[in-house]
């Protein structure tokens, strides 16, 4: 779809935690055989189990990602995982003019009608900030580097992009650190290519449960 | 002596019971028929008539981008025919891990209760469907006059579907159900700003 509006979203709930809690019911069927105790104790073992899985993991709020929150305070919070999750509104919709962004990638906000391609596309030239946060707002990861970056580096990342439908990278002279990856409301810096976060990253936001517009493409858009 | 063994005998047996229990538990998490929805559940009704509702989208898309050489309609075609067979795809994929049919035993709109009210035009099926008569016209068109009337049945159609999708937002129980529901309003809505500003621009407007 071409534009976004904010709107709270139903949270991830329990069932995304499903593999997790069948090893709590291994352990709770474990726990009844030895402990030979009533049957409330394999409903009683998972319940809190489950609970902490879910306030442990610091997963990406949704009302982050798309301004649900009262939208006066704006800026990056920084998640356990170390990723930075942008707290203000991020408010979709389209404009042909340019967009100054409150920040380096942007991660979302008003963007171009016509979002860049993501379909693994390696950009070498820099791109237009308002047709990337289309393609972000699409479910796209972008991988972006300054001068800094380690040129081996930039070719191990722009190999991974390539088999990566839904991700784009491309050179950002203005950002702070040498390496970053964004998303549609989140961003962290990595120290290289080898760091695994950028394994973690790629794996949580390439079409990601941040992503405004599921299922819409990464190809049919603009290549500059 | 005889009391503690038949006590011991009752402790393994109510051992054994809370491990079948448990296992029983474990494989029907593991098969996910726990949270299988129901043949009548909105949830399952939303995936069926919204699978419908999206396929018309997607056919509308492909006509328009055969009128008309326009850059932007191309484009937003293009975009909403992607957009919509995917999540066509997760609605249908959705019904066959639930091991549910593709049509309703109740017929469309079934599941929103109250919320049908609303009901189809005459010669439509569902909200906002545009009818065989208005998909002939849009394939009779071309240039400006296609896009127009393209920007105003899509406007329509996506007016019928918001109001499908915010429905399930509010009734559905699963989460991934839940949450595509309501991108789907978001995003319809957020496009239907972007239809009523291309109309503008060619001098024409949404219908009534």
């Amino acid at each position: 779809m071409t534009g976004h509006t904010p709107a709270p979203v139903a949270s991830a709930g329990s069932r995304v935690h499903r593999a997790r809690d069948i090893g709590t019911l291994v352990v709770a069927f474990l726990a009844s055989i030895i402990g030979g105790t009533g049957c409330d104790d394999a409903g009683g073992a998972a319940d809190p189990s489950g609970t902490i899985v879910q306030s442990s993991s610091s997963t990406v709020s949704d009302t982050a990602t798309t301004g649900g929150k009262s939208g006066t305070k704006t800026g990056f919070i920084r998640g356990k995982d170390g990723v930075m999750n942008w707290a203000g509104p991020l408010i979709g919709g389209h404009v042909k003019k340019p967009v100054k962004y409150p920040m380096d990638p942007p991660v979302g906000g008003r963007h171009h009608p016509t979002p860049l391609n993501c379909n693994g596309d390696v950009y070498t030239k820099p791109v237009r900030n308002e047709n990337a946060v289309h393609s972000l707002e699409h479910g796209a990861v972008w991988v972006t580097y300054t001068s800094r970056a380690a040129k081996a580096d930039i070719k191990v990342l722009a190999a991974r992009v390539r088999r990566t439908p839904y991700s784009m990278m491309s050179p950002y002279g203005r950002q702070k650190q040498p390496i970053m990856l964004s998303a549609w409301g989140v961003q962290r810096a990595v120290k290289g290519a080898k760091d695994p976060n950028v394994a973690k990253f790629f794996e949580k936001y390439v079409q990601g449960e941040q992503t405004p517009e599921p299922g819409a493409p990464c190809t049919g858009g603009t290549m500059e | 002596m005889m009391a503690m063994r038949v006590r011991s005998i009752a402790g393994i047996a109510a051992a054994l019971l809370v491990a079948a229990g448990a296992l029983t538990y474990a494989f029907v998490t593991v098969a996910g028929l726990s949270d299988r929805p129901e043949t009548s559940s909105p949830d399952a009704g939303f995936a069926r008539d919204m699978a419908v509702h999206h396929q018309q989208a997607v056919d509308m898309s492909y006509i328009i981008r055969d009128r008309t050489a326009d850059k932007d309609v191309r484009f937003l075609a293009y975009d909403i025919a992607q957009t919509q067979a995917n999540q066509r795809g997760m609605l249908l994929g959705w019904l066959d891990l639930w091991d549910l049919s593709k049509v309703s035993p109740d017929g469309p709109m079934a599941w929103m209760g109250m919320d049908a009210m609303h009901s189809a035009e005459e010669g439509s099926l569902m909200p906002g469907m545009a009818t065989k008569v208005e998909l002939k016209r849009l394939e009779s068109l071309s240039g400006r006059k296609a896009e127009n009337l393209f920007l105003q049945l899509m406007t329509a159609h996506h007016k019928g579907g918001v109001h499908m999708a915010d429905s399930c937002a509010r009734t559905c129980t699963v989460d991934a159900v839940k949450r595509l529901a309501q991108h789907m309003v978001n995003g319809q809505r957020s496009e239907i700003d972007v239809m009523r500003d291309m109309l503008t621009e060619r001098g024409a407007k949404p219908r009534a």
